[in-house]
């Protein structure tokens, strides 16, 4: 279930039919009534405590209003919130939510390519928005994923999508969201034998992409030397190596981490760790670097020997040492339980409200996704309102807006729950 | 004593509300006389007492009386405030208020504020067999090279120094089922073990506990034995392999009791060259595989089976009924909801996660309320691991499942989802005469928690067993593991929320 560790190699086509021709904006947007949210605890952007007795506003898709004092449109729904807290959606941002329908059907996995060294994998073109993860991640409160390749040195380039609507284009915000360059053990293994051969490997690429950028009529002229990808890949990484598009470089070992620190001031790129099971012995220097990292608190086992040093309250230790913390279930099925991730570092040592941020804010703020993970005048309407706190066992999701308009909870769970909640169930064609 | 009788109630209570439980059918074999099968030496039962092999005998240390906390017991009974008396390894008395007065030399512990429950018990864990790190030099869970290894002993493959063991301590956990993995029909004998450091895995055998078999159905072993090449690789292939791995230690149990029988027997006075020639006289071979499945159907060994889908649960059943022994448990069991009448009715009882779902086929109906239903059924349902992150939260795992039955409308007691961890793992062992309650006599298997166990930033603070503290969070010392000797990666007490 980790989407970094023994998964089952897919074998399916490339999928290479461009999309970002047939995007358009989100046609229900701006149809959804005016929502207003009122007495609620709301947890705003930035290190403040969250307001109390205050109301949020939803129109055309969009948070019009937050505050304690602010005027509720005439036509609006009113939600009384009375005791009950609203945040923005929470972003997980190393799922592969919508790639996937059952692990271990290869049929139904378009987690990552065949290959190890694929940049131009674009992971949108195997999202599928009807996919039944979809609903039951909603549900727990995440309204928006990064659906990321699960393997390869250069895995390809992950989307950021919003868990609504009916077609891709409706579902996505950002079609070549970041780069992935998976540094374990497991492709030290695979791909170049030792840890040497894989940092030659992904340099090599880099400098060629670089070495493309400002050779491309050569290039297509038949005019240059040989490079280390294909076009498409070279291509792929272009945003990467001109530091526009981040570089996401999941590595365990202190070391790593390291060299790949190393890597972004070589090469000026933008850079976001993940996996990081010894980031907390580099934490000074992934503050000083102001990179972001991305973890999973509940990943505290010394479980292989590239994270020999792991601990329980690696996101406490970080977060304290001034590095911008992001937490992530890094799941498929299971990224529904954000909220229990951040639960988790809040038991093991992180702030409460640092925690809220980091399933929010700080997912958003990584990735440079302006109007995410937070509520404020302008911001997208994505926004949860929860029975109690939303980092406690048992609080449940009761609203889901996504841009505004308030999303069903049933899911494919839930209808099963419905026929099987007496027995014997009578297959009444009703359902 | 004033505890002491309240206590009482509450096993009296619980035990009524056993006998209301619907009971299975009566077995469709025939009573039928213990058989002569020999067992296994390395399955003698062992007295509360430790083996010269094993450790030596716990000196158990002064008694401890902890006060002034909210006591979960396990039994129906919450006392708040309370206390629990620990002496000479077992609990001498729980109940309201403070107890009596502690004898000279008692600790006391003032625990005010905090929740105690007993240990929790995961009866399904792979930690020691497939330990951390992974590697290929102690890959040790699973057997591939055939699917019908009854004659296998996780004992033998268990690993005593992983690293994990300690991080499930630090979450409460005082006693796991270590069970082979699940790649084999029948995978071989699990364990179960007490989670104190020792040298060899023998030492950490929890006293007394039953032989349990670790049993699988589904898709784990068609797919690994479809990529080698060979049966089973459909589901008839799995029933197959395994009805006639039973009907072989039939034959086995009748040539041992035939054997046993004539041994028993004089030598007729005449005729006797006839019938009682040396060929008939020659004592059967013992077969540890065919040994294990005769104690199985003699009762003896406790089969937990992974199975996840309701239909390959009752064709189980069927193999059971036709080989007349019975499941313990079905462990992973994600749809046991659909069938929990039926479990409840024959007693299986369910061991599963509280929400896991779609890794593979057979998991994709899997739904939070599993525990809840099954529950109210009147089946004992038990949160189980089955890793070795999830076993440091099992108690959130109760709370998610206790939540998701609320919202469904289940009537569930936070007593009922602390059996789910406790009470029902136990009997799902076979040990529940010994430890998953709050009750005088019990082995002082305890957890003192930072606040109410269901709650996500619950930590378990202090852990007992056998009443000798194994975890204090105020004084984590040198990890248990030789391998981390050097490492810094142990929970430290800057983990303060």
């Amino acid at each position: 279930m980790n989407r970094a560790r023994n998964r089952t190699r897919t074998a399916v086509g490339l999928v290479v039919a461009s999309l970002v021709a047939l995007l358009a904006p989100a046609a229900n947007a701006e149809d959804a009534q005016a929502i207003a949210i009122i007495h609620a605890r709301v947890y705003i952007p930035g290190d403040h405590p969250p307001l109390e007795d205050a109301t949020v506003v939803l129109s055309g898709g969009k948070v019009v209003a937050v505050g304690a004092a602010v005027a509720i449109p005439a036509n609006a729904r009113t939600i009384d919130a009375r005791g009950k807290v609203v945040t923005a959606g929470f972003i997980d941002v190393g799922t592969d939510v919508g790639a996937v329908e059952i692990d271990l059907e290869a049929a139904t996995n378009d987690t990552d390519a065949r290959s190890s060294m694929t940049p131009g994998l674009r992971m949108i073109d195997g999202y599928n928005p009807r996919s039944a993860v979809i609903p039951i991640t909603r549900a727990g409160g995440v309204t928006s994923v990064v659906v990321a390749p699960a393997r390869g040195l250069l895995g390809g380039q992950s989307a950021f999508v919003d868990l609504a609507g009916d077609t891709v284009a409706e579902a996505l915000v950002r079609p070549a969201l970041a780069q992935h360059a998976q540094v374990d053990e497991e492709t030290v293994q695979h791909v170049a034998g030792s840890r040497g051969g894989l940092w030659l490997m992904l340099r090599e690429a880099l400098e060629d992409a670089r070495f493309y950028a400002t050779h491309k009529a050569q290039y297509d002229a038949n005019g240059v030397r040989q490079l280390s990808l294909h076009r498409a890949g070279l291509e792929a990484l272009v945003p990467v190596v001109r530091g526009e598009q981040p570089l996401v470089v999941w590595a365990e070992r202190a070391s790593d981490i390291e060299a790949a620190l190393r890597l972004a001031d070589d090469l000026k790129l933008k850079l976001v760790l993940e996996g990081g099971g010894e980031a907390w012995m580099m934490a000074e220097e992934i503050a000083h670097h102001k990179v972001p990292v991305v973890i999973d608190p509940l990943e505290d086992l010394p479980s292989r020997f590239d994270r020999l040093h792991a601990r329980s309250d690696n996101a406490a230790l970080l977060s304290q040492a001034g590095v911008h913390v992001v937490l992530s279930t890094f799941a498929s099925h299971q990224a529904r339980l954000l909220w229990q991730r951040a639960g988790n570092a809040v038991r093991l040592g992180m702030d409460h409200e640092a925690a809220i941020r980091a399933v929010t804010e700080a997912p958003a703020d990584a990735f440079g996704l302006k109007g995410y993970g937070r509520l404020e005048k302008g911001a997208v309407g994505n926004v949860v309102v929860w029975s109690g706190d939303p980092l406690q066992a048992g609080t449940r999701a009761e609203h889901v807006f996504i841009r505004g308009k308030e999303e069903s909870l049933e899911t494919r769970q839930s209808l099963l729950l419905q026929r099987y909640r007496t027995l014997p169930f009578a297959h009444d064609g009703s359902r | 004593m004033r505890s002491l009788s309240i206590v009482a109630g509450g096993g009296l209570a619980f035990a009524a509300f056993a006998a209301c439980l619907p009971q299975p059918p009566p077995p469709h074999t025939e009573a039928r006389p213990a058989s002569s099968v020999p067992a296994d030496p390395f399955a003698a039962p062992e007295s509360r007492a430790r083996t010269a092999i094993d450790a030596a005998p716990p000196a158990h240390g002064p008694a401890v009386l902890l006060q002034h906390a909210t006591v979960m017991t396990a039994t129906g009974k919450r006392y708040s405030p309370g206390f629990v008396l620990m002496e000479g390894g077992n609990i001498a008395a729980v109940g309201e208020g403070d107890g009596a007065a502690p004898k000279e030399g008692t600790v006391v512990v003032d625990v005010k504020g905090r929740f105690i429950t007993p240990g929790i018990i995961d009866p399904h864990s792979h930690m020691g067999v497939y330990p951390v790190p992974d590697t290929d030099g102690h890959d040790d869970g699973n057997e591939l090279t055939d699917p019908i290894t009854a004659g296998l002993r996780a004992e033998h493959s268990f690993w005593p120094q992983d690293p994990a063991l300690e991080r499930a301590v630090a979450g409460g956990v005082t006693t796991i089922g270590v069970l082979p993995g699940s790649g084999n029909l029948i995978g071989g004998r699990g364990i179960v073990m007490h989670l104190v450091p020792q040298r060899g895995a023998r030492a950490m055998r929890f006293p007394g506990a039953p032989e349990i078999l670790k049993m699988a159905c589904g898709e784990n072993p068609k797919r690994v034995y479809r990529e080698l090449k060979r049966a089973p690789t459909t589901r008839m292939g799995n029933l197959r392999a395994v009805r006639e791995a039973f009907v072989r230690a039939q034959k086995y149990t009748r040539d041992w009791d035939d054997w046993t029988k004539k041994q028993r027997q004089p030598p007729p006075p005449s005729e006797s060259d006839k019938k009682h020639d040396k060929g008939d006289d020659k004592q059967p071979d013992r077969d540890l595989a065919l040994e294990t499945l005769a104690l199985v159907m003699r009762g003896d060994i406790l089969v937990e089976w992974h199975c996840y889908q309701a239909d390959d649960m009752l064709a189980a059943l069927q193999i059971a009924d036709e080989f007349g022994f019975k499941v313990r448990a079905f462990h992973h069991a994600l749809e046991a909801y659909k069938i929990r009448d039926v479990l409840a009715a024959r007693g299986v009882a369910v061991a599963t996660w509280d929400d896991w779902w779609g890794f593979k086929m057979e998991a994709y109906d899997g739904i939070p309320e599993n525990l809840a239903l099954v529950s109210e059924a009147g089946a004992r349902a038990v949160v189980h691991s089955d890793s070795a992150i999830a076993i440091q939260i099992l108690n959130q795992s109760a709370a998610k499942g206790l939540a998701a039955g609320r919202a469904a409308g289940v009537k569930l007691e936070d007593d009922d989802a602390l059996k789910w961890l406790t009470a029902n793992p136990a009997w799902a062992l076979g040990i529940d005469d010994q430890v998953g309650t709050l009750e005088p006599g019990k082995r002082a298997d305890v957890v003192v928690w930072s606040e109410n166990p269901f709650s996500v930033y619950a930590r378990a603070e202090r852990v007992y067993i056998d009443g000798q503290a194994v975890f204090d969070r105020d004084h984590v010392g040198a990890p248990w593991s030789d391998f981390e000797l050097g490492v810094r990666g142990m929970p430290a007490k800057q983990e303060a929320r």
